[in-house]
């Protein structure tokens, strides 16, 4: 149904794409992001931007992309490259066989889900546990299978609180009053819990999967990009009985800060907020919860297109012969172009650290925006807490994502600097 | 120090995933219930200011995820708690039964000075739905559990309904602000005498 509204373009109709029910409109916040003729990148731009075979000039929409975003019409196919799904340097025909392989892989691993959790596949899901606390089913029609191992176990005591996420994920739009919608959103994340189980189901992968099932229709395909974007994601998710794996995103802000502000950060830490928890939240979704659906997606283009690593295909899907590949090559201006601007400062400095992502430098772009307030009015944490909750839907992407930017410039000559 | 520091008292509201945590804080605060609530992200707080008697206080309540794989933020989020508010689904027996984790759970990472002392409460919540047939677990079965924890109160709550929201969080506010009085008194050294047992009238006896 989303083909069908790309017809017509510009910003009035934003709303059409991502449909608020009409009792939560009065609460949703507005959404900031209106396609630009000339800066956003357009149906027409995007598809001239491949050779009659099919090679994507990847720079060509790159600069598209992180000057004004991508049309509603096309972000799900765009974001598919962005995500690292597919090469640019691949032939249609090349992809459509790649396409119907994850498809079918897909569907296999799904079916594996089915014979242990009927439900999955089915259009419904649950919110209610299959396993009581001693390992032993609730409902044995539930249950496939008796659970052999603790893998099956563990992943059987997931899929309720998936559901009971499910149930809360961007509920205002009028997609999610679908149950068969919800129950792909479940499905998707059901299986990717039994793929990956190692991280399993955290909540809040709810919210970074939600929007891939609602822009990219066919459910293997919105797998393969959710699975893409945990890749970037997922050290966020991991959890041990002493820590989460988005504190080391943490520690990373709290080095840039005390590099770039050092004075804001004394006072962080004078606050006792020197681990800089109160923006947890922030990366663990994305800044799901500070823009509104629209907004965010926009952001979420720009994040990923200013990170855009042409080898980012490679990585994935032949991690070794990416590995063979990554001795630095001399980097023309060509190939120069193909990355992203925040990756490509990354490349020419040699800094490769994995939990200095640009949502990093995001999030303390929005604390440099509230650098005197925070300064002049904080007393304790929540005072923190409390001025950075003033931004809410407040924000502007782009904006945010310049002075990232420019805070990466920055920190990135006072760390060699010292070096 | 004790010069006009502003009265704040920080609540920890912990419970089960989807027990109704976010909407009865809500309620309480905002006044209002929404079925369109997300699941919490590491922790969350709302504040509120409220007169007890003659002092004014803020109560700073924290909104904790459910899920129990956030529990090692637990030590940073629980520093410095006034009062612990437990909360379980009536109509989910799971909820009720991993209370004495939870309870056991905050007691490790807060770490209070007399963990005997620290004054928590239960919230039994959602007792609307279905007119009550659904419900699972008994108001008996509860307060024994309170009993057995020394006597904690107890409150059967509809956040949706706005049912109890108000008066379970007015004991919330008052046991905080009696556990404060006792901490600043023990860390002035001057002795006060034990106020007397609460005793059980299936709500606050403060």
């Amino acid at each position: 149904m989303w083909k069908v509204l790309a017809r017509s373009s510009g910003a009035t109709e934003l709303n059409d794409f991502y449909p608020i029910r009409p009792e939560c409109q009065a609460d949703a916040p507005a959404p900031r992001f209106k396609p630009r003729a000339g800066k956003t990148l357009s149906q027409r731009r995007w598809n001239s931007s491949f050779d009659a075979e099919g090679h994507l000039n990847i720079a060509k929409v790159l600069r598209r992309i992180q000057r004004g975003g991508v049309h509603p019409s096309i972000k799900g196919e765009v974001w598919e490259f962005l995500l690292g799904c597919y090469d640019p340097n691949s032939t249609f025909d090349e992809r459509t066989e790649l396409k119907n392989r994850r498809r079918g892989q897909y569907d296999m691993w799904k079916a594996e889900c089915q014979r242990m959790v009927p439900m999955i596949g089915s259009g419904k899901f649950i919110t209610t546990p299959l396993i009581d606390e001693d390992g032993q089913p609730i409902d044995k029609s539930l249950i496939g299978v008796q659970p052999s191992n603790k893998k099956v176990l563990q992943w059987m005591q997931v899929l309720h609180q998936i559901g009971l996420d499910v149930n809360r994920t961007d509920r205002a739009l009028v997609f999610y009053e679908s149950e068969a919608n919800q129950a792909k959103l479940w499905d998707v994340l059901s299986v990717y819990a039994w793929l990956d189980d190692d991280i399993g189901y955290v909540q809040g992968m709810n919210d970074i999967c939600s929007p891939l099932i609602i822009l990219i229709e066919n459910e293997a395909d919105s797998y393969w990009c959710f699975d893409r974007a945990m890749r970037r994601m997922r050290e966020n998710f991991r959890t041990s009985a002493s820590s989460m794996g988005v504190q080391s995103q943490l520690a990373t802000l709290s080095q840039i800060m005390k590099t770039v502000d050092p004075k804001l950060h004394e006072h962080l830490e004078d606050l006792d907020g020197g681990e800089y928890l109160f923006a947890f939240r922030m990366l663990m979704v994305l800044f799901r919860r500070e823009f509104s659906f629209a907004g965010t997606l926009y952001l979420w283009e720009l994040i990923w297109g200013m990170e855009y690593n042409p080898n980012i295909f490679a990585k994935y899907e032949e991690p070794e012969r990416a590995k063979a590949n990554a001795s630095p090559q001399t980097l023309s201006d060509k190939i120069l172009k193909q990355y992203g601007k925040f990756e490509r400062k990354n490349v020419k400095t040699g800094n490769a650290e994995e939990s200095s992502a640009l949502a990093v430098f995001v999030v303390a772009s929005v604390l440099e925006i509230k650098h005197r307030r925070i300064l002049n009015e904080a007393k304790g944490v929540d005072d923190v807490v409390q001025i950075l909750g003033d931004i809410t839907s407040n924000l502007d992407a782009k904006k945010a994502c310049e002075e990232a930017l420019k805070i990466q410039k920055k920190y990135l000559s006072k760390a060699q600097g010292k070096k | 120090m004790s010069l006009r520091r502003r009265t704040l008292l920080k609540v920890i509201v912990l419970g089960d995933s989807g027990v109704g945590k976010t909407s009865l804080m809500n309620q309480y605060v905002h006044k209002k219930f929404s079925q369109q609530y997300k699941a919490t992200i590491g922790a969350d707080f709302v504040t509120k200011e409220l007169q007890i008697d003659d002092r004014l206080v803020t109560l700073q309540i924290w909104d904790t995820a459910g899920q129990e794989r956030f529990q090692s933020l637990g030590v940073a989020f629980y520093r410095g708690a006034d009062c612990c508010v437990l909360v379980y689904d009536v109509n989910i027996m799971r909820s009720f039964d991993t209370l004495d984790n939870w309870h056991e759970e905050f007691l490790k990472q807060a770490n209070p000075s007399d963990p005997r002392k620290f004054p928590f409460i239960l919230l039994g919540n959602k007792i609307d739905i279905d007119g009550g047939n659904s419900r699972v677990v008994s108001e008996k079965k509860a307060k024994d559990w309170c009993t057995s924890k020394g006597n904690i109160p107890y409150f059967e709550t509809s956040a949706k309904e706005d049912y109890n929201v108000d008066a379970a969080f007015l004991c919330i506010a008052k046991t905080a602000l009696a556990n404060e009085h006792e901490q600043d008194i023990y860390f002035q050294g001057i002795p006060e005498a034990v106020t007397p047992e609460n005793e059980q009238r299936g709500g606050c006896a403060c």
